[in-house]
């Protein structure tokens, strides 16, 4: 099992060393955009019933208006401005004498402009609701366009938080930042690059060549024969326009993340007067940024000129055709179909109307093209956010997964082995047994796993060998979420949110009381200064509770962390900022707290060491002694008594000597 | 006196909010002070207008080349008697072309065509037949991804070689519009003084730099370019028109009177604009900082199982940001329907002017909708022109976020500070009284927070040169504080603070800090080489002074262990080496520092006893040619200091050696010190064996 972690591991090493790295989409061409595009359609699965909703909406208005708009073209084209006569129906419709209106050569120039008064009054009206109406569909379009957006956007950000500690070791926040924001929002293009505009632009464009068709198969001929330019044109410039862009989207990232590095160390970067080498930094990201932007939008600008190109050059071409056959009076191909309708040579009215025809036929094709390069936007957008959706979390629930047992037994580690890095292991073959209701310490030089030791209990990681179990039930086996909820831990970074005390308290137990808040944090002795707030608990703390002293921080870490109320509760170096008369107060209250409790205290400070039932000593990784004070310090030579000797004072001599005359160890 | 309870350090302003109403006048303010910021580029504003004019004149030559196909190739009629004449730009073509067979005719014309295609990416005068360079991207439904194709804009009236060398030229002038604002505010952000930005919201100054800075270039554009671009192609369109069907005055009066519309239907909504704006932003701001925030606390929300409420929280916050954009949308459509009124009434009798045209034989049914579409291009200048001002609102809150930073009190030093002289050193010439000044010393300082809390109580102290002075006392007892007044965080409210008998407040700040090092309680290191982060304390510092810093610091063997030793990269927030580690590397970045003063601030909190001492012997080393300032609680640190100063409640208690403190009966110190060792340790049920 250890062999696939590692290789899982491994894994999604290799995936983050490809994040960002020239990505899939860019190897091959339309097959993968494509590939891309698809994965979004359970995203659309989602909000099915409002696009169909939607989709009804401009339909049934399309549907409406469609006999309208026509009806209105015969009317003012033919009718008002080629002065004809109507026919009976419309003469009805119009509320006209059908007597005087239909029948006959040609209207009146009277009833011609009753007509057009008509048509236009009639207009005014109708766009008095249909107008509303479509407003009123875009704005639900846009809903719909969030909604999808913000439930890729929370997918995205719950795997962020996730994903194990060493994916976030090695990626910048700028970068999350980025792609949850503007990569997943690429998202809300996709009806319309995907479905619309293709729809649209294709019909438009089969219809304007069935009726060039008409006119010249020559003609249709010339009009078909853009796409072979066109996709010659678009295959050579598509693969680029994806590398600039995925260049451009990796650079404004790096400058979100440099802006975000910057803020977050400025205390240590004014102390140390860096503000003007981080602002060269920041300049010089933001030009690369900015020359990313513009290498790929330069690219896209050429692309819509050269398709425009195309496009216009064909067009010329069927107009001076179309002009000569004019000229000519050539007949029309369709002409023998068409007799009865007039449609038989070229004539200046269809010669209007043909080059009506093949220039829609062009601008559906430019249409398309430009939407093509579109989408070579959104697709590395969305890779971008399933290159993230991709990464497995290292640490997941099992199929199987039990539930976490109450902890009433035991925790016990067996030959527990960890590295963070291959081939430097931070923890050997460590092993021990603790029982509910003790203290055990855990000391040791820096770095020799003690933090590690405890991340492994809360299955931040899981061991490359050996197990950890409660209660004879080892951690893989359980549900994460459960395990969690039996661990309460106060960390050394004292990690607090930019919220009001009491919600940073309950942001491991929200279903916390008042009253159970507020003795956590009495236990932690942090109800004093809290209290002595103008807002009390209420006090809104800045980001990272920035407005609080590190001893009132840690104080408030501990209290979060006692206020979960679990059976299982880890200190990490929690007095390193209390002085020595606060944080005797606060042992003494946990030692009180914590009756049937597992606690595991991580120090340095002999002070707190002594209170522990069992102190584990850990050297490079190994679990070198274990035992009481008492018997620890009694082994000459011993790690521990070699540590406790540096916090004596070697030279207080009266101090050394009350001591011994008490009769105590020295 | 209550020992243990701390006021908490208050900063100066409350939080970095601005107001959320913008009022028109202010609005106009800001619009100004836009305007100001453009100067630098108003020779490349010169140049833009130059190439709209460019762009927009071929609008002449486009009807025609059609106008000429058909009159004298379809109907052949003679070229050079007219039914109408030729406009002077248009006849030379014309007479050129005299005689010459209708082939031939439609060869120039298709060659002009081709050039006008060329040229300007056009072919006749529907939209269909009209190219304009541009390059929007695609962008979401927020107002964030909006503004990435603002803060990119590239766009031209026209299209072909000239529409695209104008939208290069206006790329590239946005961007290095956009590039010099948001470093100028990067900039400003930085020099902000330390206690702004305990409130500051990371995300919300990311979001600042940059989403609000294109506002700037946005409205410049708006200021600049459409009140001479869209006159310009009024008049040509209305001239075009004049030129092909004569004048019409009631067509371009009608198509005119969108201005008014446009603009006074508009107006009314301006303010509602400006303020779902300004929360669209904010709201916007806020889901960065959610995320920012979330995300580097990640630890903490892994351990401590809050993955639940984070997942709550932000989905909150960032369907409020699409919830607030929407309702610009939504104003957006409301100013939109209430234009659409009065132009439908404009429309319609325009429309039925054509009409009659028409039915009079005075033009061609062809005519009639090319007589439109000037119409229609009139108009659309027209309300260019007269929806600027409510375009512009989109622009307000950006620059009024913008602004509101730039305007903060950056730390800036007085107009006479003058560059700290360079440390002297301790010489036996030196008199006495000189050597007396060596060193920091405090002049009856008192310091007091924004909100009233008193930190610091006519303190006054001598940190010598050539000894370690400690800071002892109760947490909140102003160590922290008093420290920070050597490197200027916070300047004293009375008092001096001396350096080498030089007044730190008339002095520039980066000259001081340049000679200060300080190591802060919580460590910050960035994603970078260890060779670099050592280097932040000094740039210059080899490979050899970057590891004997390391060996002082006690972090060397550690370095040696990692997989690429120096130049193994940290990662965030130094994630992968454990805190005690990380502290000693701030330590050598420290120690690295060609500093004078070294100010330590609890800089052996997380380690073991015996990297401590080998610590504290550094120290000593370290302080025998300069002032060392440490602030600890753990007497293993202390002990050993030249000088001792133990404070409470922002006043000195007890000041002398260790020995001498110990021996005072009953003193602070001494119980102080006796609490650490242990011996006042009270037994509690379940607490080990006693010594």
């Amino acid at each position: 099992m250890t062999q696939e972690e590692n290789g899982a591991a491994r894994a999604s090493q290799a995936a983050l060393a490809a994040l960002g790295g020239g990505g899939r989409a860019d190897r091959l061409g339309v097959r993968v955009v494509l590939q891309i595009l698809r994965r979004c359609l359970p995203l659309l699965r989602d909000v099915r019933g409002h696009l169909f909703a939607l989709v009804g909406g401009f339909s049934a208005t399309a549907l409406l208006l469609l006999p309208l708009v026509l009806l209105s073209i015969d009317l003012i084209w033919t009718r008002v401005l080629g002065g004809e006569s109507l026919t009976p129906i419309e003469a009805s419709v119009l509320g006209l004498d059908p007597a005087a209106a239909a029948g006959g050569g040609a209207l009146s120039a009277e009833l011609r402009r009753a007509v057009a008064e008509r048509v236009v009054y009639a207009w005014a009206v109708l766009l008095a609701f249909v107008v509303p109406a479509v407003l009123a569909l875009f704005y639900y379009q846009t809903w719909i366009l969030q909604r999808i957006n913000q439930l890729l956007r929370v997918r995205l950000f719950d795997r962020l938080q996730a994903l194990s500690l060493r994916f976030h070791a090695e990626s910048r926040v700028g970068d999350a930042i980025y792609r949850l924001h503007q990569d997943s929002s690429t998202v809300t293009q996709l009806i319309e690059v995907l479905i619309l505009t293709p729809l649209f632009a294709a019909s438009r464009f089969v219809f304007s060549l069935g009726v060039v068709l008409l006119f010249d198969p020559g003609l249709a001929l010339l009009l078909a024969g853009v796409w072979p330019p066109a996709l010659l044109l678009a295959a050579y410039v598509a693969q680029r326009l994806r590398a600039r862009f995925r260049i451009a989207r990796e650079a404004q990232s790096d400058l979100t993340s440099r802006i975000q590095e910057t803020l977050a160390g400025i205390r240590v970067l004014k102390a140390y007067g860096a503000e003007p080498r981080e602002q060269a930094r920041f300049e010089r990201d933001s030009r690369a940024a900015f020359d990313a932007a513009f290498r790929a939008r330069m690219l896209f600008a050429v692309f819509g000129v050269a398709t425009f190109w195309l496009v216009g050059a064909l067009v010329l071409i069927s107009t001076a055709l179309a002009t000569l056959a004019t000229r000519d009076g050539a007949p029309v191909f369709a002409g023998r179909l068409f007799a009865a309708a007039g449609f038989t040579a070229w004539n200046l009215g269809l010669y209007n109307f043909f080059k009506q025809r093949f220039g829609e036929g062009g601008g559906a094709t430019r249409s398309l093209l430009r939407t093509w390069a579109r989408v070579q936007d959104v697709a590395i957008g969305l890779d971008r956010v399933f290159e993230l959706l991709d990464l497995e979390p290292e640490v997941q629930d099992a199929p199987d997964a039990v539930a976490a047992p109450p902890v009433t037994e035991s925790v016990a580690f067996r030959h527990v082995s960890f590295s963070y890095a291959p081939g430097r292991p931070t923890l050997r073959d460590v092993s021990f047994e603790v029982t509910p209701g003790t203290i055990t310490a855990i000391v040791g030089p820096t770095g020799s796993g003690k933090s590690t030791l405890v991340a492994l209990l809360l299955r931040l990681f899981d061991p490359e060998s050996g197990e950890i179990l409660l209660d004879g039930v080892d951690l893989r086996r359980m549900r994460l979420a459960e395990l969690r909820a039996r661990v309460a831990i106060a960390l050394q970074e004292n990690l607090l949110f930019g919220a009001t005390i009491r919600e940073n308290l309950r942001f491991a137990a929200p279903d916390a009381s008042d009253a159970e808040m507020r003795r956590a944090a009495a236990v932690a002795c942090a109800d004093e200064f809290i209290d002595a707030l103008p807002e009390g608990y209420d006090t809104l703390l800045g980001e990272r509770g920035t407005k609080l002293s590190t001893g009132q921080r840690q104080r408030l870490s501990i209290a979060r962390a006692v206020l979960k109320d679990t059976p299982i509760l880890v200190l990490d170096e929690p007095t390193a900022s209390l002085d020595a008369a606060t944080e005797l107060r606060v042992l003494q209250r946990l030692a009180e707290w914590g009756r049937g409790r597992a606690i595991f205290l991580i120090t340095h400070r002999l002070s707190t060491v002594r209170r522990a039932h069992r102190i584990l000593v850990l050297e490079e990784g190994r679990l070198a002694e274990q035992g009481s004070h008492d018997e620890l310090v009694a082994r000459v030579g011993g790690v521990y008594r070699r540590l406790v000797e540096h916090e004596r004072e070697p030279g207080d001599e009266a101090a050394a000597r009350d001591r011994r005359a008490a009769g105590a160890a020295p | 006196m209550s020992a243990g309870v701390e006021t908490p350090p208050r900063t100066g302003r409350a939080r970095l909010e601005e107001s959320e109403r913008i009022g028109a006048r202010d609005a106009v303010r800001l619009f100004r002070r836009a305007l100001l910021y453009v100067r630098p580029f108003r020779a490349r504003f010169g140049a833009k207008l130059l190439l709209v004019l460019f762009s927009l004149l071929p609008m002449l030559l486009l009807p025609w080349p059609v106008k000429i196909l058909v009159d004298h190739v379809i109907l052949g009629l003679p070229i050079d008697a007219p039914p109408t004449p030729y406009p002077f730009f248009v006849a030379p073509f014309v007479h050129a072309l005299a005689g010459a067979s209708t082939t031939a005719i439609l060869l120039a014309t298709a060659g002009v065509q081709a050039l006008l295609l060329l040229l300007v990416g056009a072919i006749g005068t529907s939209l269909r037949e009209q190219d304009q360079a541009d390059a929007w991207l695609s962008s979401g439904q927020d107002t964030a991804t909006r503004t990435e194709n603002e803060a990119n804009a590239g766009f031209s009236f026209a299209g072909g070689l000239i529409g695209l060398v104008d939208f290069r030229f206006t790329l590239r002038l946005t961007q290095d519009l956009n590039h010099h604002y948001r470093s100028r505010l990067f900039e400003r952000i930085q020099s902000l003084p330390m206690a702004a930005f305990d409130d500051e919201r990371i995300g919300d100054a990311v979001y600042r730099v940059m989403n609000d800075t294109p506002s700037i270039t946005n409205a410049s554009y708006r200021l600049l370019l459409t009140p001479i671009a869209a006159p310009i192609g009024l008049l040509l369109s209305a001239g075009v028109l004049q030129l092909q069907f004569g004048a019409h005055p009631p067509l371009v009066l009608t198509a005119l009177a969108f201005l008014p519309v446009a603009l006074l239907t508009s107006i009314p909504f301006a303010g509602l604009a400006r303020r779902r704006g300004e929360r669209s932003r904010k709201a916007g701001a806020t889901t960065t900082s959610t995320v920012e925030e979330g995300i580097t606390n990640v630890l903490a929300v892994q351990s401590l199982g809050g993955g639940e409420r984070e997942h709550a929280r932000f989905a909150r916050d960032s369907w409020e940001g699409f919830t607030r954009f929407r309702s610009v949308v939504l104003v957006g459509m409301l100013a939109f329907v209430a234009a659409l009124v009065p132009s439908v009434l404009l429309v319609l009798p325009a429309f039925l002017y054509v009409v009659d045209l028409v039915i009079a034989k005075q033009i061609t049914v062809g005519d009639s909708t090319l007589l439109f579409t000037y119409l229609v291009q009139i108009g659309f200048f027209a309300v260019e022109l007269g929806a600027l001002w409510i375009r512009l609102q989109e622009s307000a809150p950006g620059l009024h976020r913008v602004f509101f930073l730039m305007d903060l009190p950056s730390e800036r030093d007085p107009e006479d500070a003058f560059a700290l002289p360079p440390a002297r050193g301790i010489d036996g010439a030196e008199s006495a009284a000189r050597r007396a000044d060596a060193g920091v010393r405090f002049d009856a300082v008192s310091f007091r927070f924004a909100d009233g809390t008193r930190a610091l109580d006519d303190v006054s102290l001598q940190a010598r040169r050539g000894e370690v002075t400690a800071l002892v006392g109760p947490a909140g007892a102003g160590k922290t504080t008093l420290a920070s007044l050597v490197p200027r965080f916070h300047d004293p409210s009375t008092g001096r603070v001396l350096l080498d008998g030089v007044d730190l407040a008339r002095v520039r700040r980066d000259s001081l800090r340049d000679r200060i090092a300080f190591v802060f309680q919580e460590t910050v290191l960035f994603d970078d080489t260890v060779l670099e982060n050592v280097r932040l304390g000094n740039p210059r510092a080899s490979e050899a002074e970057v590891w004997q810093a390391l060996e002082r610091a006690g972090a060397a063997d550690f370095v040696r262990d990692l997989p690429d030793g120096l130049a193994t990269r940290l990662g965030r927030a130094g994630g992968k080496l454990s805190v005690g580690q990380k502290q000693r590397l701030a330590i050598a970045r420290a120690l690295v520092r060609e500093a004078d003063v070294l100010i330590f601030d609890e800089p052996t909190s997380a380690l073991d006893p015996e990297t401590e001492q080998r610590l504290v012997a550094a120290l000593r080393d370290a302080g025998r040619t300069r002032v060392v300032l440490v602030i600890a609680h753990r007497l293993s640190t202390i002990r050993s200091a030249d000088q001792i100063v133990f404070l409470e409640s922002g006043r000195i208690r007890e000041r002398g050696r260790h020995e001498e403190l110990m021996a005072l009966p009953d003193g602070a110190y001494r119980r102080f010190v006796t609490l650490q060792r242990g011996d006042g340790f009270a037994a509690g049920a379940g607490a080990p064996s006693q010594p």
